[in-house]
Parts: structure tokens; C-alpha cells; sequence
């Protein structure tokens, strides 16, 4: 028997019975779309179709339509990959420690979770993929696949290639988790299906699930391998997208911290990526009793922690860099702080390290309008902490003669845009036709408290 | 090895007993498993804590299939290494040795992608779950939302159907049926009432 504690928040509120679980993470996929999913999907198809449309130009008309040259020669592009990618790792987080960690907590918010970060992790490999200009040759020479130069084979000593197989492995254990922990949730949906169309795919896709114990053991022994392997890979991939930058000669890159900044700073960015998509979707799909004010309150608490963590580390690096007498590292951080793209760096500051501040007060950890709008500044704080990072270290290398200044093209801005589109189309598809929050795990916390 | 599902069995008949209260649920059926070995099958629309031991369900293999696939992984994450970077054609790159600490991203990679595909691929072949297939037992379409059910082979020797009937009911069952399976998807079900009879 499961103890039951007295002080605690209860995790699912309204004295839900398992009825009520089901009917209410079902209403979304059984009636027709509102109004306010109508508008949204149709948005973010327009941003689709922005994405669809600056990528045909950078195919067709090459690298030089982005504002990438030969000193800055990553730029907006592995920015926003490093940021989708760093967004993908709260999902997991979610998912699989929180798993291990036993966090009941989790439960209401895991599934959309791990959507996100399979959908992050999507819009992040069009970066790796199209930032190479040839899709078509690109796409397989980042294979280790025989060809007809005798066969020349890629470099394993190269974290660009680590990368290949870390962001693969990623998406793909990340797809196995989810599907895994959909299918009985698929199965209640199909076992309430009215229609010809849904009792086919419902069926489909929840393979003859029965609901038999036999089953639901060996699904919790999946779970927990699958949770056990899933933490050390997401440690590993944001650990292995730092090495793209940690084990290279720039100054204000090649630096250690890199790999638990990088990671910390992943975990930060998700979570307010999980607050900004949450807090909206309890509240347009009435879903305040199972995502609490408790749930998001414990989120607010890991983006403060992750985020002092990040801040730490921020002021790390640059003692280090003040303490080594390198002049090259020390003048990239003076360059950063009071060069030309100051404003970027103070952003990243006030957005990482001072903001997430706020939540040490209690009102503001459980305020859903705060909360929205402190992830929203997570957001853009960590997008230019990528963006820092990347383009003052490159526009100002060991050679004078070399710096130069960057600014994206109307093409690059597009595709960043564009990517939006496409996660949100995503999410909207799959608000739309999957449960969002996990139902069978919901029903077995009903009268739990954390 | 194999667990007897319930549309193999010709003309065996099984009793369900159906049930609202998950801690009424996990109470009987412990009891009627401490009678003996007969309950066939449970069927719950999330998971029960505690039940696999009230049930005396062994520990499952999985995890042993898991890590072979994971070394199986990190052989052959081993062996691509080795055949590109220091059999077919060595490359010495920033004096790097060919054997070394950069294939551990790659090795640690693959052993989680197999393992993670090898543990999905045995989870549906133990289980019988494929794309398409129908449910093979489908006892009452409430089991995936609010019914936990109980399935009992009638014809067993530790317990009685009278007495399994009625620990059923005094357990808290809300429905208590019969099916006798005559072929895959054929069977017929027989509602029984408290007094054990059959309507």
C-alpha cells in the first residue's frame, strides 16, 4: 500500500475518480478542435510554410543567402541548433530521472514533455543537415557508409561526428520511450473509438493491448531500463554538442566547463521551454487539476537551481580566464562584456543569472502569468547565451586582420521562425490526436500526494 | 515459458471478476492466489503496485535481453571503429592515436541505441503486442479505463467455484462472468450472480 502523506500538495486535485481521468484526457482527441487550436495550428502552418520555403532558397541558391563568412563562420545556424537540442533535454529529464528519482510529480507532465523533446530534437537536425548547403550529398557523407573513394571514412576523433550518432541515439530512444508509454493509453482511446477511422488507428498504433499485469510488469521493467540508459545519454549528448566547441583552439571556447555548463544550461533552457508550453496548455485545455500550481511550482525550482548553476558557471569561465593570464581567453570575455554585441551578452546575463533569481519568492513560483512570462525571458536568455558563445568568440579570433562583424540574412531568420512552425505543428497535431497527459500513470496517483 | 492466453484455450472456461476499487482489487486478489496457483490473468487500466507480488509473478528476463543487446552494441560500435579508424585506413589526425579515448562517445552511443531498440523489439515478442493485431482478450471495454479485472480458470484444483465466487463478491466485485472460449475470437459469456447461479 502506497503511504499517504498528509502535509503534502495532492499531485491530482478535484477528487477525480478513474472515470473522470479518462474522459477528461480524452475530451481534446474525442471533440472537435476549439477555436483556440484552430487558430494556433493554423499559425504555426504558416510558419511551416516559411520553413519550407527559406530552406528551398538556401538549397537552391547555397550557404552565401545565410550571413555566415569566412571568420564567422557559424552563426545563427548552430545557435539555434544548440538551442533546440538544449530544449530536447528537459523532456528526458522529465521522463527518465525524474523516473529514477521516484518524483511522482512527473506524471502529469511527462508525456508532453518528452513530446517536445522529440520534437526539439527534429527542429534542431534540420541546423546540422542544411547548414552543410548540400542536403542531398550531406545528409549520407556524415554516415559511416562504404563509397567509391576507396572508401574514405569519417572521423571518429571529431565531436562533429559524436554528434551524428549522440543526436541519432537521442531521437530515437526518445521515440521508443514515448511510443512505449503511449501504447496503453492508445489502447483506452481505441476501446472508447466511435468511428470506423479512429478504431483502425487507435488499433494500430496500441499494437492489442489488454491492460494484462503480466504486461504492465514488463512494461515498468522497460521503463526503468529505459529511464536508466535514457539519463547517461542526456548527460552525454548536450555533454558531446559542448565538445563542438570545448575541443577546438578558440578562445572562450576551449574550455572544460564546457561539457556541466552546457548541460545545466540545456536542463534550464527545457524547462522554461516545458513552463511556456505548460502553463498555456493547462489553461486552454482545463487541465489545472492535474498540472497543479504544486507541478509547476517544482518546475520553477529546477530552473532556478539550473539557471544559478549556468550563472555559476558564467562567472567561473571568467575568472579562469582572468586567472590564467591568457590574453586571448581574457580579451574574449572583455569583448564579450563591452564589444560590439554587448547588448547580446548583457541580455544572456540579466535573462540567466539574474531573472531566474525571482523565484525565491514563493508568490512568484506560483503565479501561472509569471511563471509564462520568466520562461519566456529563459527562452530568450538562452538563446543568446548560444548566440554570445558562438559568434563574439568567432568574430574576434587570435587575428585582427580576421574580425569582422555578423548578422543573419532575412533567409536565416526565416528558417529560425520556421522552425517554430515546426514544432508548434507538432505539438498542436499531437495535442490534438494523442492524450496528453499520461493517463494510466495519473490513474495510479490518484490519491497520492508527492 | 509460454503464458496460456485465454483465446488458445478451446473450450475452457473462465471466470472474470470485475472490479472498481484498486485496493479492493490487489486485496482479493491475494487471496485467491493464496489458495493456489489459479489465477491465469489480471487486467488493470494502469499499473497496481504490489500486484505482481499478490499475483506471484517471477521477475521478468528482460533486463538480461537489455544488456546483451547493449554489449552487442558495443561491439559493434567497437568493431566499425576499429575497421575504419585502424584497419582499412588509418588516418592520423592532430596526432591522435587511432585506438583511443575519442571512440568512447560512440561506443557508449551505440551500446544505449541497441539496448534501447533490443529492449523494445523483446518487450513486444514477449508480449505478443504487434502493429495492427486486435486485443486478444477482451473481457469488458471499461479494463483500459476504470475496471480492473481478476480471470480465473474454473477448472482448477485449489479452489471451488462456489468458493472462488463468493470471495469474488465479498472482495468488492461489481460483475462477475463466465467465458467459455470455443475459438479465437468465439466464446461465450454467462453473467453469474452472487448465489452462484448463471443468468
Amino acid at each position: 500500500m502506497i503511504h499517504d502523506s498528509i502535509i503534502r500538495p495532492q499531485l491530482v486535485t478535484g477528487d477525480k475518480t478513474l472515470h473522470d481521468v479518462t474522459t477528461e484526457i480524452c475530451r481534446p482527441i474525442e471533440n472537435k478542435p476549439s477555436t483556440e487550436w484552430k487558430v494556433g495550428f493554423t499559425l504555426a502552418v504558416i510558419f511551416l510554410g516559411i520553413l519550407g520555403l527559406t530552406l528551398t532558397v538556401t538549397m537552391l541558391m547555397g550557404i552565401g543567402t545565410w550571413g555566415l563568412n569566412k571568420t564567422v563562420q557559424w552563426g545563427w545556424d548552430i545557435t539555434n541548433f544548440v538551442f533546440w537540442v538544449g530544449i530536447g533535454h528537459a523532456g528526458t529529464l522529465i521522463s527518465a530521472i525524474l523516473l529514477l528519482f521516484r518524483q511522482k510529480w512527473r506524471m502529469s507532465i511527462n508525456r508532453s514533455a518528452e513530446a517536445m523533446t522529440i520534437f526539439a530534437v527534429m527542429c534542431a537536425a534540420v541546423f546540422p543537415l542544411f547548414h552543410q548547403g548540400r542536403l542531398w550529398v550531406g545528409m549520407y557523407w556524415v554516415l559511416p557508409l562504404p563509397n567509391a573513394f576507396g572508401s574514405l571514412w569519417v572521423n571518429f576523433h571529431s565531436p562533429l561526428l559524436w554528434d551524428v550518432f549522440a543526436i541519432t541515439t537521442y531521437f530515437s530512444v526518445s521515440l521508443v520511450f514515448w511510443y512505449l508509454g503511449l501504447i496503453p493509453d492508445i489502447a483506452t482511446v481505441r476501446d472508447r473509438a466511435k468511428t470506423a477511422g479512429r478504431k483502425f488507428w487507435y488499433n494500430f498504433f496500441s499494437m492489442g493491448w489488454t491492460g494484462s499485469v503480466r504486461t504492465w510488469n514488463r512494461y515498468e521493467v522497460v521503463s526503468l531500463i529505459l529511464a536508466g540508459i535514457s539519463t547517461p545519454l542526456v548527460l552525454s549528448v548536450h555533454t558531446i554538442v559542448s565538445m563542438d566547441f570545448a575541443t577546438s583552439v578558440v578562445p572562450g571556447w576551449h574550455t572544460t566547463i564546457f561539457p556541466p555548463y552546457f548541460v545545466a544550461g540545456a536542463i534550464f533552457s527545457g524547462f522554461g521551454m516545458v513552463l511556456t508550453l505548460l502553463v498555456i496548455a493547462r489553461k486552454v485545455m482545463n487541465y489545472q487539476d492535474y498540472i497543479t500550481i504544486g507541478h509547476l511550482e517544482a518546475m520553477c525550482k529546477v530552473v532556478m537551481l539550473t539557471g544559478t548553476m549556468v550563472g555559476l558557471a558564467y562567472i567561473t569561465e571568467f575568472f579562469v580566464a582572468a586567472y590564467s593570464g591568457v590574453e586571448y581567453e581574457q580579451y574574449a570575455f572583455i569583448n564579450r562584456a563591452t564589444g560590439p554585441y554587448w547588448w547580446a551578452y548583457w541580455s544572456m546575463m540579466t535573462c540567466n543569472l539574474i531573472a531566474p533569481q525571482v523565484f525565491w519568492f514563493k508568490w512568484a513560483r506560483t503565479t501561472p502569468w509569471f511563471i509564462f512570462m520568466l520562461s519566456i525571458v529563459v527562452n530568450v536568455g538562452m538563446w543568446f547565451e548560444r548566440f554570445v558563445i558562438i559568434v563574439t568568440s568567432l568574430h574576434r579570433e587570435y587575428l585582427p586582420s580576421g574580425w569582422v562583424m555578423y548578422s543573419p540574412t532575412m533567409v536565416e531568420i526565416g528558417i529560425f521562425l520556421g522552425t517554430f512552425g515546426l514544432f508548434f505543428t507538432c505539438f498542436f497535431l499531437f495535442a490534438k490526436f494523442l492524450p496528453v497527459i499520461n493517463m494510466s500513470e495519473v490513474k495510479s496517483i490518484l490519491k497520492n500526494r508527492e | 515459458m509460454i503464458d496460456s492466453k485465454l483465446y488458445l484455450d478451446k473450450n475452457k472456461t473462465v471466470m472474470f471478476g470485475i472490479f472498481e476499487n484498486p485496493d479492493k482489487f490487489l486485496e482479493t486478489v491475494g487471496k485467491v492466489h493464496g489458495k493456489g496457483p489459479n489465477i491465469l490473468d489480471c487486467y488493470t487500466p494502469f499499473p497496481v503496485h504490489g500486484i505482481e507480488k499478490a499475483m506471484g509473478l517471477k521477475r521478468s528476463l528482460l533486463p538480461i535481453g537489455a544488456f546483451m543487446f547493449g554489449c552487442l552494441g558495443f561491439v559493434t560500435a567497437f568493431l566499425l571503429q576499429f575497421y575504419m579508424m585502424r584497419y582499412d585506413w588509418v588516418m592520423v589526425i592532430g596526432n591522435k592515436p587511432s585506438i583511443g579515448v575519442s571512440w568512447m562517445p560512440v561506443l557508449f552511443e551505440l551500446s544505449v541505441l541497441f539496448t534501447a531498440f533490443g529492449l523494445a523489439f523483446l518487450f513486444f515478442l514477449r508480449n505478443k503486442l504487434l502493429h495492427g493485431k486486435m486485443p486478444s482478450e477482451r473481457i469488458d471495454l471499461r479494463q483500459t479505463d476504470d475496471r480492473m479485472i481478476i480471470a480465473v480458470a474454473t477448472d482448477n484444483a485449489s479452489i471451488e467455484r462456489s468458493e472462488l465466487t463468493s470471495m469474488l463478491f465479498d472482495g468488492g466485485a461489481v460483475e462477475v462472468k463466465e467465458r467459455t472460449n470455443h475459438d479465437y475470437d468465439d466464446y461465450t459469456d454467462v453473467e453469474v450472480k452472487r448465489d452462484n447461479s448463471n443468468s
